[in-house]
């Protein structure tokens, strides 16, 4: 049986909880501040994390599974651990690593909840797709950016921090009005309707299927028009020379500069951008 | 793995939303805050697929599907805009673009 | 009376010179130019046609005894609630009268006009402006109840405004219109309040309603016991006693303005600013006079009211003796006979106010008569001078202008009140009724009529008698506007180059066109004869036929009623007049007797008058320029004119201005600071939110609006 909650994670429990973590996550954001200071920032969150799942644990321990069992605390861990470390890590294409890496936990906890084309399509979709976008933009940026002058080659707007201190109160904030919400106003929801789960254990895959094209026919075809919408317009955008450079009158202008033969390293290669060696086709 | 206690699963989708959260506020690359709002898509979808099976339906998941979409649209269209921007200025800093403030 | 085709048709008689007026406002300009006159011709003489079928009808229904009032209602004109006004028109012996006068003296000064205006620029814009005069003039005196004729009031207002406004290009002119719509406006506001305290109180401004004897209207109303008028709707009894008390100072104040009566005459002087046939039509024989139409109109709500009417002939008398005085020592001819129409108006007002508006109305249609012809006549000479109207400057002008000449002696001696002219019969009359309702206020009288025939024969001997001497050319051509006009040097040129004598056998006849001698001949044949229109009092003269009006009719029975010394004939009821001599034979005879000294002392006062002016200004010239000198400072005083118009100047428009000034600061700084204090605080605070929010960071916008969601969720779940 449940034990009483409201005496496992009180409201003020989850204030100290939050504010505590609030101050580990200032502390490891990227800022000026030496190593040592984010390794104990990185501590802090560690410590309140532990906690926080201490108390989750005592709170299901009583119950006759013993509770939600290793690997959600497995994958809950490095899910939140990756994330953590997204936001905080100061460099880009690390943050997208980690990012995989929570997608990955991600997946693992959406199969817990027999969700598995979900996990699957998640890694896909996510790993898979987006985030090779991502650290191919990095890549771009990176190379063509101006080298960074602190330490490990790092722009300035990747080492600093915007205001950690309110963005971390605000963000906890709302975590722990949310926590508050889940944990101390919603005691209802805590009988499981065990008999439903039942009905869907198996055979989720197809399942989902046919409910997807019986149920949300329309709603599947408009995600697909979005996505095409979306391509047309990424590549539009992306095509676009900008408009406001000095002298962009002539229709020629309207095309990016060619490839830098100078090594100018703010002239990026996109897609529109005449090549020397490229075919030209008419432009708009 | 039978017993569903939603409110842990939903603990880690609040965290993970708040995390994505704090980092969209916090970080000033282009590129990381939009890694930061998919975060906040994936709290989401956790939240989502939990209560779908809390429900013993397949709502919550068809609905991850569609965030899924919006997550790839988005991503698609926001990566365009970061290079267009990032043509304009040579540099992914979000401050950069402070003068449009109006 | 109601099937009569002048009636059916009398919507005509104002559309006629309206119609004109437009012809020859929207195509006078381009097209018809010189001919502007033809449209405004037509449309006047045919109002006048009809005005006279319209009389003749009428004198034809009167002598077979039948009823003489007739309403024609064309459209309802404005329905709020109670308040309904009718465009309509209302038919009696008065309307008659002065739809005659109107029209008829207004189709003669317009043909004189066209001789005189000839080759004026904007001759168009004259004509259109007298064709809207008559409009509005028409719909004054033939309107059907008190928002027509205030429709009319303030129309004839505007086309004066117009007309003094002709020269816009003479600063003088500008100023006069001004002066005389802004002192118009202080009469108009007594008048407006006096209506709406009529409406507040009799729940209709229509003189009769469906008719009379419909006891629907507010004359008829007026003159109704209060007992009887608590039974009917629509009358607000409790307010009567006051009301009456009230409206006929009310309405007063707009008379006195209209009028050019004491307080408020000092615009009609400037008003002369004007060209000369408006002085004539506009400021001496119709306009002016629509005060005086308006109180015996309404008698019915003034008679009652024994204050109200000692006021109007004390402002009256007043007016007539004060203006004389000023007259007296005038040099320009037209400001001498605008003070002298102030003072005749007095005179009609004194009519009205004694309790006789027979002899008022009577006046008014002589005064119309030879007033015009004086002003027309000045007109003439002026003319022939090239705009010199100083009468120091010019001499003998018998010689020069010869036709002219007799058509002013009559004029003038109509005025001056000359026996058994029309202005000595109808003068005779007021001061009449005047001294039978206090000898002070007869003396008065009799004194303003003395001052009145020395100033109007000061001025004909002084002009038309004596050595010739013509004014010298003024510099930059002719004044008032007579720069082009066809017979371009005048007397001028031509007494240089040929000689005096030649000059004036070959150029008189120019200076005294058919066209503008022929209406003066009319007007002139009116001075003498219009007087035997109303004597002796006869069944069938004026007095019978005006008494057949239901406002004469009905105020004699309020002034009966009110037990005020009223006798029935100056209102025209020659029955009840009839019968009061049959009853008390002696005061009847008395006063016969009376009128009959009076009438021998009021021809003495004229003939003295004429002869000071004879003694003074041809006989001996000199003594009459040494006078002055031996009363310098009534002289000065007199020709400042009571400086009134400086009196006005510091005591009323400066304070005016002062607390304008004031007002204005109080509104630039303290209402506008109130409001730009208020406008200040979001300014303020959006200013102060864009420097410490609005930074441009993305991420603070996030924070701002995620802050905001955590404390909507708190208020929903705590």
């Amino acid at each position: 049986m449940l034990a009483e909650t409201t005496s496992v994670l009180s409201p003020l429990v989850i204030l100290v909880l939050c504010v505590v973590a609030g101050v580990g996550t200032v502390l490891l954001l990227p800022s000026r501040r030496e190593a040592s200071l984010r390794k104990v920032g990185g501590c802090v969150l560690l410590a309140t994390g532990l906690i926080l799942a201490a108390l989750l644990f005592r709170l299901t321990a009583g119950s006759p599974q013993g509770g939600m069992g290793p690997y959600f605390w497995i994958f809950s861990a490095i899910a939140i651990i990756g994330a953590i470390r997204v936001v905080t890590h100061p460099k880009p294409v690390y943050s997208a690593l980690y990012f995989v890496l929570t997608v990955f936990a991600s997946a693992g906890l959406f199969l817990l909840l027999w969700a598995e084309f979900m996990a699957v399509a998640l890694v896909l979709i996510y790993a898979g797709a987006i985030l090779v976008t991502y650290v191919f933009v990095i890549m771009l940026a990176a190379e063509a950016a101006q080298p960074g002058t602190g330490a490990r080659n790092l722009t300035e707007h990747d080492r600093l921090s915007r205001d950690p201190v309110i963005a971390a109160a605000v963000g906890f904030a709302l975590m722990g009005v949310m926590l508050f919400v889940i944990f101390d106003k919603a005691n209802e929801i805590k009988t499981n309707p065990v008999e439903i789960q039942q009905t869907i254990v198996s055979g989720a895959t197809q399942e989902l299927g046919v409910f997807l094209f019986q149920k949300h026919l329309v709603n599947v075809e408009l995600a697909g028009l979005i996505l095409t919408v979306s391509m047309i317009g990424a590549i539009v955008i992306a095509r676009r020379r900008v408009i406001g450079e000095a002298g962009s009158s002539s229709p020629d202008m309207l095309i990016a500069p060619a490839t830098p033969v100078d090594d100018n390293p703010h002239s990026i290669p996109v897609v529109g951008t005449r090549n020397p060696r490229q075919k030209e086709y008419p432009e708009t | 793995m039978t017993q569903l206690a939603l409110q842990h699963y939903l603990a880690v989708g609040t965290i993970m939303f708040a995390i994505g959260l704090i980092g969209f506020m916090c970080r000033r690359n282009l590129i990381v805050m939009f890694l930061c709002t998919e975060l906040m898509f994936q709290g989401v979808a956790i939240n989502l697929i939990a209560f779908g099976k809390y429900h013993g339906n397949l709502s919550g998941q068809a609905f991850v599907i569609f965030v899924l979409v919006i997550a790839a649209a988005e991503a698609s269209l926001a990566l365009g805009l970061v290079v267009l921007l990032f043509r304009q200025k040579a540099t992914l800093d979000a401050d950069a673009w402070r003068e449009l403030r109006g | 009376m109601d099937q009569l085709f002048p009636v059916q048709y009398s919507i005509l008689i104002p559309l006629a010179p309206l119609l004109g007026a437009i012809i020859a406002g929207f195509f006078g300009a381009k097209w018809i130019k010189g001919q502007s006159h033809w449209p405004i011709w037509l449309g006047v003489g045919f109002s006048a046609l009809l005005s006279i079928c319209l009389m003749s009808e009428m004198l034809t229904r009167w002598h077979g005894g039948e009823t003489l009032t007739a309403v024609k209602n064309y459209f309802t004109w404005i329905q709020a609630g109670k308040f309904v006004v009718q465009w309509g028109y209302f038919f009696d012996p008065l309307t008659a009268v002065m739809l005659c006068v109107v029209c008829g003296i207004g189709f003669f000064i317009t043909v004189f006009a066209a001789g005189y205006m000839k080759g004026e620029a904007g001759y168009f814009r004259f004509f259109a402006y007298l064709g809207l005069f008559i409009f509005m003039m028409t719909n004054l005196v033939m309107g059907e109840n008190l928002i027509m004729l205030y429709l009319g009031w303030e129309g004839v207002g505007l086309s004066s405004y117009l007309l003094i406004g002709y020269y816009y290009d003479k600063p003088s002119a500008r100023e006069a219109a001004k002066k005389a719509f802004l002192v118009n406006r202080v009469g108009d506001f007594g008048f407006g309040l006096g209506i709406m305290l009529s409406f507040l109180t009799f729940g209709t401004i229509s003189y009769f309603g469906h008719g009379v004897g419909s006891h629907s209207g507010l004359l008829e109303l007026a003159a109704m016991p209060l007992d009887q008028l608590a039974k009917l709707p629509g009358v607000n009894v409790a307010w009567v006693p006051t009301a009456m008390k009230w409206i006929p100072f009310l309405l007063m104040v707009g008379a006195f303005g209209k009028s050019a009566q004491f307080p408020l005459y000092v615009w009609l002087p400037d008003a002369m600013e004007g060209p000369t046939p408006v002085s004539a039509l506009i400021h001496a024989a119709t306009m002016v006079t629509a005060g005086v139409y308006m109180i015996a109109r309404c008698g019915t709500l003034f008679v009652g009211n024994a204050g109200a009417m000692m006021t109007i002939a004390c402002v009256g008398a007043f007016t007539a003796v004060f203006a004389a005085t000023i007259a007296l020592r005038q040099f320009d001819l037209k400001k001498v006979f605008a003070y002298s129409t102030i003072s005749q108006l007095g005179f009609m007002f004194v009519g009205v106010g004694v309790l006789a508006p027979v002899a008022g109305v009577f006046h008014l249609i002589t005064h119309a008569f030879f007033k015009a012809l004086l002003f027309l006549g000045s007109g003439v000479v002026m003319h022939a001078m090239s705009g010199e109207l100083d009468m120091r400057k010019m001499s003998g002008l018998k010689k020069v202008l010869p036709k002219t000449h007799i058509l002013m002696l009559i004029g003038c001696a109509a005025l001056a009140g000359f026996p058994f002219t029309a202005g000595f019969l109808s003068k005779d009359q007021i001061v009449g009724a005047a001294w039978q309702h206090s000898k002070l206020l007869g003396s008065v009288m009799l004194f303003a009529a003395l001052m009145t025939a020395y100033y109007t024969f000061r001025l004909y001997f002084r002009v038309f008698l004596g050595p010739l001497v013509v004014p010298p050319p003024p510099d930059g051509g002719h004044g008032h506007g007579h720069d082009d006009h066809g017979h371009g040097g005048s007397l001028h040129g031509a007494e240089d180059a040929e000689g005096a004598k030649a000059a004036e056998h070959e150029h008189h006849h120019n200076h005294e066109p058919a066209i503008m001698i022929l209406p003066l001949i009319v007007l002139a044949i009116g001075a003498l004869v219009a007087g035997y229109l109303n004597f002796p009092e006869r069944d069938n003269s004026l007095a019978g036929f005006l008494g057949k009006s239901p406002s004469f009719a009905l105020a004699y029975e309020v002034a009966e009623k009110a037990g005020s010394v009223v006798s029935p004939m100056p209102f025209g009821q020659l029955e009840a007049a009839k019968r009061e001599e049959e009853t008390n034979r002696d005061t009847v005879a008395d006063e016969k007797h009376t009128e009959l000294m009076l009438m021998w002392a009021s021809s003495g006062i004229s003939i003295l008058g004429i002869y000071l002016a004879f003694v003074m200004h041809l006989k001996n010239r000199r003594r009459g320029e040494e006078l002055p000198n031996k009363m310098p400072q009534l002289a000065r005083l007199l020709e400042g004119k009571y400086w009134i118009d400086e009196i006005y100047q510091d005591a009323i428009v400066e304070p005016l201005r002062a607390l304008g000034r004031v007002f204005f600061a109080i509104d630039r700084y303290v209402v506008d600071g109130i409001v730009w204090l208020i406008s200040f605080i979001p300014q303020a605070s959006g200013w102060a939110l864009k420097l410490s929010t609005q930074r441009g960071y993305l991420q603070g916008y996030a924070a701002t609006m995620l802050f905001g969601i955590a404390v909507i969720l708190l208020i929903i779940f705590l």
